[in-house]
């Protein structure tokens, strides 16, 4: 069961993280825009391109 | 995905609305004939295909239909002096960030269509559109390109934008709440992990080898949570200790700050007695920050009110210079300088015409609804609109001592002095603090001849168990319950708080014009010389009418349309319009005129002594009179007035009913203001009265004892609608009143006023409920603590169950309105 004294502090560790991640998230404007980027990536911008 | 084929022939080729026989609008784009319902589609749609955008099309999702392009905003070319663009951009060099709300956004492929419309103009150095917010965020380089140039390129393909000021609109209240919504992020996740650990020691652990390790794993994970999630309670507790007030943070400051020494020195000590408390620490915190977070939500946004009265000001004017025109921002222009107000423009200044004539808008000033007749001499105001002749002005006054800006000043007073509302919960807390501490010290001394380690153990449980969580939610979760509720009855609480205090009103104010009134003019009386059919005379003058854009040609046209006369296709010769006055046109061959009797008089037309009798009886009712004359005949008489609302008359009996004091206040002149109080069965009636006389009637009432609400919409509400008790406006006012008023009533409802007492009611006898609640809760369980009988597993199941209840009660709120439609 020793295992415990470095799965908690692990445990906390990665939650930390993601609080983290999701504080750099809002700060970044990454929740500003749901619906623009999620399309975005659908369009092709590559006509030109091909052959 | 492809339109051309989707599309069938009949209709429109850009937006696909069906396209009328013969409305004429082709083009040819890459060899095929296009057709269009309207030039706007035509233009937009040309310029999309020589941009070689064409991709566009094919990029509009099946099934999204694309609307008619907006109009163009005006005056472009102001946004490019760098007085009006600094209120907007941030800069580095020449780089300029501005943020533009755009119109006419509807689908994923305008983002595609904007962005590389931008990108191609030259300067631009970023172009990102936010579909959700509909605004672009643009960089660009100020020594290329021009912003004027750039709003006129999304023009083109049918976008219309105008500059927005990200930082003002929403700046300080959203960062508030932000870091609100952080800190209760990092409570929650904190109070996860604790529940886990907590779980393990009631399980058994806190027996094991694994206690000590578990006892600091929550020291490490309470810690950081007091200090950055609580650190709102400590701020609160102070600020109030230092005003000398007992605030509801103190025992909440209190009961944390002991319950987290306490299970400290057992960590730090090892103690095999005590247990510690952390998961009630971090439980404590995070249940009352959704509290707080909810209230915040419903913060009043006064600060803006008086940004959008600034608004209201237009940045620049038209100065005469020399006999030329000189486009110059506001601020520089100086008292005795000449300046052009073009028809539909607003005044930018105070001042006094030297020349031409009008009809000046001033409703969003002083509520009268007709627009003022302006000639050399008279006075206009800066924020009203000039309706349908230039005007040439002399300045007075600017910027800071304009009439505007006495109004925006009464505000910020107005908001300064008002006495903060006092709310239920925060006059029981200062003695409910009283009695805990008292209690806790009781259990001290009592406990203290037995042993110090069970009486200081007795004393903090006490403190830890009165957990002022579900006093601390009762009133936040029942306003946030209450505003949902009332958001979907077209309620809209800006400022929960007044919930409370809208079941103790005594006394209505309700402005007239607009809020009483539908604040249009409308025909009441027709009335036509004998022998004359009405609707003859009704149809010539709407078909003359027609080309006029007075209020009162609105009101005879929308009477001829009710009563579905045929007159769009009568044929009108040689309209001519004196500002003032009246119009004259031909119909036939038949002169008709249509004005005052004056008018009527200059063209040599003698009135007809009973239409003449009738007018001024009907004057007499504060009604206007239009004279109709056909020929040389005088042949009829129009009476316009405002109509009441259809619900006005039902409030007001149900208000009376109720005992409920009320008062008409008006800018409106006496004898119309009167009538409209005899309309609804009689009321105290305070006319002509200015903007700060509003403010001081209702301090007035105030002094007397009253508690006031205002029902207003205009500008000139502002102030009164800030100084009462509860501030209530409507929907479709200015944006200022609605900024300053506590209650908004969508869809101008004034029947809703009813449902908003009903909600108060409401919203204080659950509120009332709450309280109550936490109280029995207390009276249980402090005796237990008292008598060092409770354990935490207790505390950790019969805390959350307090809060529990209290939220339970509070969301039957909800089914209140469940026998009204929505």
């Amino acid at each position: 069961m020793s295992v415990i004294y470095s799965l908690i502090p692990g445990m906390m560790f990665l939650g930390l993280v993601f609080f983290v991640i999701m504080i750099w998230a809002v700060k970044h404007g990454q929740y500003e825009d749901m619906e623009g980027n999620a399309n975005r990536i659908l369009q092709d911008d590559d006509e030109d391109m091909m052959p | 995905m492809n339109r051309q084929s989707t599309h069938s022939t009949c209709n429109c080729f850009h937006c696909g609305l069906p396209v009328g026989a013969g409305t004429g609008y082709h083009a040819l784009l890459e060899g095929v004939e296009r057709d269009f319902c309207c030039l706007g589609c035509q233009s937009v749609c040309t310029a999309i295909f020589e941009a070689g955008l064409q991709g566009y099309y094919q990029r509009t999702p099946e099934g999204v239909l694309l609307a008619p392009p907006p109009e163009p905003p005006r005056d472009i070319d102001i946004y490019d002096l760098d007085e009006v663009q600094q209120e907007f951009i941030t800069r580095s060099g020449d780089l300029r960030d501005i943020h533009l709300l755009v119109e006419g956004i509807h689908c994923p492929a305008c983002v595609w269509l904007i962005e590389r419309a931008l990108q191609r103009e030259p300067g631009v150095q970023l172009a990102n559109v936010n579909l959700a917010a509909r605004r672009i965020h643009l960089r660009w380089d100020s020594k290329l390109n021009k912003l004027s140039n750039l709003i006129r390129a999304l023009a083109r393909i049918g976008y219309s934008a105008v500059p927005y000021d990200q930082e003002n609109a929403e700046g300080v209240i959203k960062k508030s709440n932000r870091s609100m919504l952080f800190r209760l992020f990092f409570a929650g996740f904190a109070m996860m992990n604790l529940i886990w650990i907590s779980i393990a020691l009631y399980s058994g652990a806190d027996k094991g080898e694994f206690r000590e390790f578990f006892y600091w794993m929550g020291f490490v994970l309470a810690t950081p949570t007091l200090l950055y999630s609580g650190y709102p309670f400590y701020r609160g507790a102070i600020g109030g200790l230092r005003a000398g007030r007992l605030t509801m943070d103190l025992p909440i400051t209190i009961g944390l700050s002991v319950t987290y020494a306490y299970s400290t020195y057992i960590t730090v000590t090892a103690n095999t007695i005590g247990a510690v408390y952390f998961d009630t620490v971090t439980n404590l915190i995070f249940v009352i920050l959704i509290g707080r977070y909810l209230e915040g939500m419903f913060r009043h946004q006064a600060l803006s009110a008086t940004k959008r009265l600034t608004e209201l000001q237009p940045r620049v004017a038209t100065v005469m210079q020399d006999g030329k025109e000189q486009i110059t921002p506001t601020r520089a222009i100086r008292p005795g300088d000449h300046v052009l107000i073009k028809p539909g423009y607003k005044v930018p200044v105070d001042g006094i015409v030297l020349e031409g004539r009008s009809a000046v808008d001033e409703s969003m000033l002083s509520g009268e609804s007709a627009p003022v007749n302006k000639s050399a001499g008279a006075k206009v105001t800066s924020g009203t609109v000039n309706t349908n002749g230039a005007l040439l002005v002399e300045v007075s006054t600017t910027l800071q001592d304009t009439t505007l800006a006495k109004i925006i000043r009464l505000v910020e007073e107005a908001q300064a002095s008002k006495a903060p509302i006092q709310r239920l919960a925060d006059t029981i807390v200062p003695w409910f603090v009283l009695v805990t501490l008292i209690c806790a010290t009781l259990t001290f001394l009592i406990w203290y001849g037995k042993s110090f380690e069970l009486a200081l153990m007795a004393a903090t449980s006490v403190l830890i168990i009165t957990c002022p969580c579900a006093l601390g939610m009762a009133t936040p979760m029942s306003v946030a319950v209450a505003s949902g509720l009332g958001a979907r009855h077209g309620i809209l609480i800006r400022n929960g708080l007044v919930l409370e205090t809208l079941s103790r009103v005594t006394h209505f104010v309700f402005d007239k014009t607009g809020t009483l009134t539908e604040g249009k003019m409308s025909v009441a009386v027709m009335r036509s010389a004998p022998g004359v059919e009405i609707s003859d005379i009704l149809r010539s003058s709407a078909a003359v009418e027609r080309y006029s854009e007075h209020g009162a040609a609105r009101a005879i046209i929308a009477e001829a349309d009710m009563r579905q006369l045929n007159f769009r296709n009568v044929a009108v010769q040689g309209f001519h319009a004196t500002p003032g006055l009246g119009v004259q046109a031909e119909i036939d061959g038949k002169t008709v005129l249509l004005g005052s009797l004056e008018w009527l008089a200059r063209n040599g037309i003698n009135p007809d002594a009973g239409l003449q009798a009738h007018a001024l009886e009907l004057e007499a009712q504060a009604m206007s009179c239009v004279h109709c004359a056909l020929g040389t005949v005088h042949v009829a008489v129009f009476a316009l007035a405002d109509k009441l609302r259809g619900d006005a008359q039902q409030l007001v009996n149900e208000l009376r009913a109720a005992g409920i004091g009320m008062t008409l206040l008006s800018g409106d002149r006496k004898a119309v203001a009167e009538s409209i109080a005899r309309q609804l069965g009689g009321m105290d009636v305070i006319a002509e009265v200015l903007p700060q006389d509003k403010d001081k009637e209702i301090q007035r009432l105030q002094q007397s004892g009253a508690v006031v609400a205002m029902v207003g919409d205009g500008v000139n509400d502002a102030p009164a609608l800030i100084r009462a008790d509860v501030g209530i406006a409507l929907g479709s006012g200015t944006d200022v009143s609605v900024e300053s008023a506590d209650i908004v009533l969508m869809h101008n409802g004034l029947d809703k006023v009813r449902l908003a007492t009903l909600l108060s009611r409401r919203t204080l006898r659950t509120i009332k409920q709450n309280i109550g609640l936490s109280f029995i809760y207390n009276v249980i369980m402090v005796p237990l603590a008292m008598m060092a009988r409770v354990d935490p597993l207790v505390a950790a199941i019969t805390m959350p169950i307090s809060s529990l209840v209290v939220i339970g009660n509070a969301a039957r709120i909800r089914n209140l309105f469940n026998h009204e439609k929505p």
